[in-house]
């Protein structure tokens, strides 16, 4: 049922009808009123009385008395009455059209009265003798003429805009009220209340609009069950993928009590093993939650230049053991609003990719600064690079560039792409380019004021 | 030799970290849901509990939340490697640390000797050959020789991970102590990445102490810091 298809077709119609009734009903309470204020119904029976007054004034007042009359009755009558001399001219210079002048040579020609029905025109004498005829011309009855009658079109013109209006208004607040309500959940569910529902706001509403929010509370209760679901998989995947691993690292760990020294090697071997697939499982696990959104980052203020100078640290002391160093060669006080943990993370894992492939006894060096808009960190590393049709890939998960970046690095190609997706969840971006005294250079850009995107 | 409940609804796990835990020299005992772990955690005489999150009937959580009702019995928390919420949840409880699962077994020995030194009062590289000592600052008193906490006169009952992180607070109380140094003099360890276990003791040392008379906090946390213990 399109019940708000009728609803606009009916309110329109309604408003036109009423716009257009208002306008007759005025317009003709109107003409009624002037007949009266006339005194005569017809345009002949004011015709004589005109005549009358002309006359009367001509005889008193001459032409100049006439001619002020002949103005005054201008303004007061809709249809213009001309008072035409002999040679066709009116005394207060109107056009007289072409067609009123042959019919009045016609006329004069002719006997009065010929053709039965008397003219609608009467004769004024001045005193000079000079000799007017006084006529109404219907033609010059035009609608600018009565426009330029207040009364006659102000009044239906208000009436119309105050009904019309208020037809308007409760149609539009009616059609918009729950559009603005839709809005708003929208919003709330993008901002992460899954929960949010439209129907229930909407009462005993049965129309398209009602429609559209059950549509969009079946989509919201749809999406909420796959990010549950989602939500489950990964900490069911987690788990289950965990619980093996932590009895191999007991079983390890009994194996190395009973091997009392033996084979230390292979069991170290083993162990790294296992905790590489516990890394390469959170990795996959952090991953798979970024794209996701199933969880929501946290919204606090994060001490950047701290978070930087921690990360730094923290992977210097790692690098001075393979002789590589990491440094923050210049910084600023910054701060930014978003998940320290990620930003972190986010951090690290650029860090420690740049720490991995500098060349032995070089730096990594790290640079943050900022303009209006946002705030830049570099980190540059003194390695081999990357070819350059591969700096765009180097995001992706699992891209690994060439032999260098093989399974002897550690990585698992999942840190930068963990690092790009937080950073975008910040509003940011990353980008990496080869310097041109050699090595790599990455820069990540954060907003100023960075919002999480929903 | 040191009792141990061992609490996790992994039955092989649980079997073979008993017997890892036994060549170190522990007694263990094993519960495998939350129900019987608190049974045993209150009837018989464990000197630490190792309590898994995720477990049928009674989690960890809860097991640990009723069980704190009565006894300041240390616990460690095992938590979901990807889930910070757990630690933090179960330091707020009261567990006096976490370690995220699967771990290997000698870290997990090494912090189950660390929360057994600070409970025996003797972790290594502290003052406990000295003679007791009264820490008293305002209304705050401590018995180093009891390990007995009273704050305007009315007994406090820490835990001993919260009992070492007041002390060490105590004994440098104006200074601002580094969280790395509180870590290691208190904790036993090293402050790792992520570790809100300080925070969390500092935040349930707060609670049970309250603020100072002029309504300031005990405890100051000066950010990027560390933390200090402040006199009226």
């Amino acid at each position: 049922m399109h019940r708000l298809f009728w609803k606009i077709f009916v309110s329109f119609w309604a408003a036109l009808v009423l716009f257009a009734g208002a306008t007759i009903l005025t317009a003709s309470h109107y003409l009624e009123r002037a007949r009266a204020e006339q005194g005569a119904a017809s345009p002949r029976e004011r015709l004589v009385r005109h005549a009358a007054e002309a006359q009367h004034i001509a005889d008193q007042y001459g032409a100049a008395g006439l001619r002020e009359w002949l103005r005054e009755l201008d303004r007061r009558e809709p249809i213009p009455f001309l008072l035409i001399d002999r040679a066709g001219t009116d005394l207060l210079g109107r056009t007289v059209s072409p067609a009123m002048l042959a019919r009045l040579a016609r006329d004069a020609e002719r006997p009065r009265h010929m053709h039965g029905g008397p003219r609608l025109r009467a004769e004024i004498r001045l005193p000079d003798g000079s000799e007017y005829l006084l006529i109404p011309d219907f033609q010059g009855v035009t609608l600018g003429r009565v426009l330029d009658r207040p009364r006659v079109i102000a009044l239906p013109l208000i009436v119309a805009a105050v009904v019309s209006g208020i037809v308007c208004f409760l149609l539009a607040s009616y059609l918009t009220a729950p559009l603005g309500r839709l809005r708003r959940a929208t919003e709330a569910y993008a901002a992460g209340d899954l929960s949010t529902r439209v129907a229930p706001t909407l009462g005993t509403r049965k129309d398209e609009v009602a429609e559209l929010a059950r549509s969009f509370d079946h989509m919201a209760q749809r999406l909420q069950e796959l990010m549950t679901g989602q939500r489950q998989l990964l900490s069911d995947v987690s788990h289950e993928l965990r619980s093996p691993l932590a009895r191999l690292q007991v079983a390890l760990g009994l194996a190395r009590q009973r091997a009392e020294g033996r084979a230390g090697a292979e069991l170290d071997r083993i162990e790294r093993e296992v905790e590489r697939l516990n890394d390469l499982i959170g990795q996959l696990l952090s991953l798979a939650r970024l794209e996701s959104g199933v969880t929501e980052p946290a919204q606090e203020v994060v001490d950047l230049a701290e978070l930087l100078s921690r990360v730094a640290a923290d992977a210097d002391f790692e690098a001075r053991a393979r002789n590589r160093h990491v440094e923050v060669v210049k910084t600023m006080p910054a701060t930014v609003h978003g998940d320290a943990r990620l930003l972190q993370s986010a951090l690290e894992n650029i860090v420690r990719n740049a720490a991995h492939y500098t060349a032995e006894g070089t730096s990594v060096t790290l640079t943050l600064e900022a303009d209006p808009q946002q705030l830049r960190i570099m980190v540059q590393d003194h390695g081999p690079g990357v070819p350059e049709e591969m700096l765009t890939r180097l995001f992706e998960p699992f891209v690994r560039v060439g032999d260098a970046r093989d399974r002897a690095s550690g990585g698992y190609g999942l840190g930068l792409a963990i690092a790009q997706k937080a950073i975008r969840l910040h509003g940011g971006d990353v980008s990496a380019l080869n310097a041109r005294g050699g090595g790599l250079l990455v820069s990540v850009r954060l907003p100023v004021e960075p919002r999480i995107a929903g | 030799m040191n009792r141990i409940l061992l609490a996790d609804d992994d039955v092989e796990l649980t079997e073979m970290l008993s017997q890892y835990l036994a060549a170190e020299g522990f007694s263990v005992d094993a519960a495998h849901d939350g129900e019987t772990a608190l049974a045993k955690a209150r009837h018989d005489v464990f000197d630490l509990v190792v309590l898994d999150v995720m477990m049928p009937r009674m989690n960890g959580f809860d097991v640990l939340r009723e069980l704190r009702t009565h006894s300041l019995l240390p616990v460690l928390m095992l938590t979901a490697r990807d889930e910070d919420v757990d630690s933090i949840v179960g330091l707020e409880l009261g567990a006096d640390d976490y370690l995220p699962k699967p771990c290997n077994p000698r870290v997990l020995v090494a912090r189950i000797r660390a929360i057994l030194r600070r409970a025996a009062g003797s972790h290594a590289g502290d003052t406990s050959s000295d003679p007791p000592q009264t820490l008293a600052f305002d209304d705050l008193e401590m018995q180093t020789g009891t390990r007995s906490v009273s704050c305007g006169g009315q007994p406090v009952a820490l835990t001993s991970t919260e009992y070492a992180v007041l002390e060490v607070l105590l004994r440098e109380a104006g200074h601002v102590v580094s969280k790395a140094d509180l870590s290691e003099r208190a904790l036993g360890r090293k402050l790792t990445r992520y570790d809100r276990s300080l925070d969390m003791h500092v935040s349930s040392l707060r609670k049970k102490l309250g603020s100072l008379a002029g309504g300031e906090e005990r405890i100051k946390t000066v950010r990027g810091v560390g933390y200090q213990y402040t006199r009226a």
